[in-house]
């Protein structure tokens, strides 16, 4: 009993939440939107929250954490097992890595410009990078973790001592490992695309399919409706009526974590759960069954498979289903008609303009 | 795969029982055990299927199952005959810092976990073409 106990109070928002959350709905009720729906707009630098500014040496430790296999219960998992670096910080996999012996149920989306999103993960149950990075942790089948015990793991380890007292000032607790982990994660953005040149006067930037493509993206296509803004996302949550991985829900263990989510979030009939509600567990409201965030467009060439359960291997079968007007008993797309050559110059556009420089990670050392 | 690029890759499997799991080092040497009697991979199937149930009987169970000489095979398992092969590939697992099962290294690159079929085969024509040149 204890333990269940302890297990749900930890998927509690931690006290960030409270916070941040009626200050984020303050702001975005008090500033006009920013954002012009349907327009792209060039890279600009990422804003951090005056609760967690950057430090270099901040920076270093959230790195050091990143990497670091002590975040996992059983020592074999850090946040680069599923945030891959060389593989755009996904792990290219339908559904992602996990702890072993279990089984995840959703795609690790990339961490790269993770830095724009107002929501985390595909159901946005977090709502700033310090909220974020004690789920995977704490989550069963992914790192499974307990944080009561990393605190006092990292505490017997004298070098992030040291540098927890260095950067923060003080004790080392779970808030400001996931600080450390946020400001690290700031840095991992998409820079210098084809597309930001494209947006900032030169013409020649994109290649001739990729500027047609681009034309489809903003116009016919009506790709940018949704995925607009610097990072190429609304930041809303839709049900596109993505079909279900059929070889995926087969999977006991699979099902095993879609009951145990369900169930942690309060789904009544979690026992006879047979599907991904979605964003629906966090709201409870009828218009998010099934609905999941609009990712990020940046890096898209590199980011397969997409869609929050891996469903596509590439971004032709992407485009032909939102061509097809999506899936299933969706409301919101339509089919748009698009021939073979237009949907081959959006893909043009998709891979060429929106890959930037490659993000050069220097491994760190581990204490 | 190894059909398909019959003569041209070679497949080494190397041991890595889960530390936290009771049973993971005695089912190595199931493996090992059905090894010797030429049907290592009809064991490694049945392993990964019937996991988590891979107590001694089960073992036993899974050695009738494909016909194995049992005699030779509880033996084998009981004196835990292949013990220093095993213990040897996780002390290279832990040498290469690897922590992930399954991980492969295809001429040096790194794969974590169960992927696709294309996914190797991706790379496996990408180091070929390399050892052409």
């Amino acid at each position: 009993m204890q333990k269940n106990k302890g297990q749900k109070a930890e998927y509690r928002r931690n006290p960030w939440t409270s916070i941040i959350y009626p200050l984020l709905i303050l702001i975005l009720i008090s500033i006009p939107d920013l954002v012009v729906s349907g327009h792209l707009e060039p890279f600009r630098s990422v804003q951090i929250p005056d609760y967690n500014p950057q430090t270099p040496e901040k920076i270093e430790l959230g790195k050091k954490l990143f990497f670091d296999r002590r975040l996992s219960g059983d020592g074999t998992m850090s946040c680069a097992t599923c945030h891959i670096p060389d593989l755009a910080f996904t792990d290219g996999l339908e559904v992602s890595l996990s702890y072993p012996t279990t089984r995840n149920w959703r795609n690790a989306p990339t961490l790269i410009n993770v830095a724009f999103s107002k929501y985390l993960f595909w159901d946005g149950r977090a709502v700033s990078l310090e909220d974020q990075a004690l789920f995977p942790m704490m989550s069963a089948f992914e790192m499974n973790q307990n944080l009561d015990f990393l605190e006092e793991e990292l505490r017997s380890v004298p070098e992030y001592v040291e540098a927890f007292k260095e950067v923060f000032g003080g004790e080392i607790t779970r808030q400001k490992i996931a600080m450390a982990i946020a400001a690290f994660e700031r840095t991992l953005v998409s820079k210098n695309a084809p597309i930001d040149r494209f947006l900032n006067g030169d013409k020649d930037a994109l290649s001739p399919e990729a500027k047609k493509g681009y034309e489809i993206f903003t116009g016919k296509g009506r790709c940018s409706e949704c995925h607009h803004g610097v990072n190429l996302s609304d930041d809303k949550f839709y049900n596109l009526g993505v079909p279900e991985n059929k070889e995926l829900e087969r999977d006991p263990r699979i099902a095993a974590t879609r009951r145990f989510v369900a169930k942690v979030y309060h789904y009544e009939d979690y026992l006879n759960l047979k599907e991904d509600p979605g964003r629906y567990l966090i709201t409870k409201d009828k218009k998010d069954w099934k609905a999941f965030k609009t990712p990020t467009l940046r890096e898209v060439a590199r980011t397969a498979p997409y869609m929050h359960n891996g469903i596509f291997k590439t971004l032709d079968e992407v485009i032909e289903f939102f061509n097809q007007g999506g899936g299933m008993g969706n409301t919101v797309l339509k089919p748009l008609g698009l021939s073979e050559e237009e949907r081959r110059n959006l893909r043009i556009f998709l891979e060429e303009a929106l890959t930037g420089e490659e993000i050069v990670i220097k491994y760190p050392e581990i204490p | 795969m190894l059909k398909e690029y019959h003569g041209k890759i070679r497949l080494i499997i190397k041991h890595y029982p889960y530390k936290y799991r009771d049973f993971s080092h005695l089912a190595a040497e199931a493996a090992m055990a059905a090894h010797e009697q030429g049907r290592f991979w009809q064991m490694h199937e049945l392993l990964l299927k019937r996991s988590p149930e891979l107590d001694r009987e089960s073992l036993i169970r899974y050695a009738k199952e494909l016909g194995l000489d049992l005699n030779k095979f509880i033996d084998s398992l009981d004196r835990m005959k292949h013990k220093d092969i095993i213990e040897r590939d996780k002390k290279l697992a832990i040498e290469l810092d690897l922590y992930n099962t399954p991980t492969f290294f295809i001429n040096g690159r790194k794969v974590i976990g169960n992927r696709p079929y294309e996914y190797f085969k991706k790379i496996i024509e990408e180091e070929l073409k390399g050892a052409k040149k």
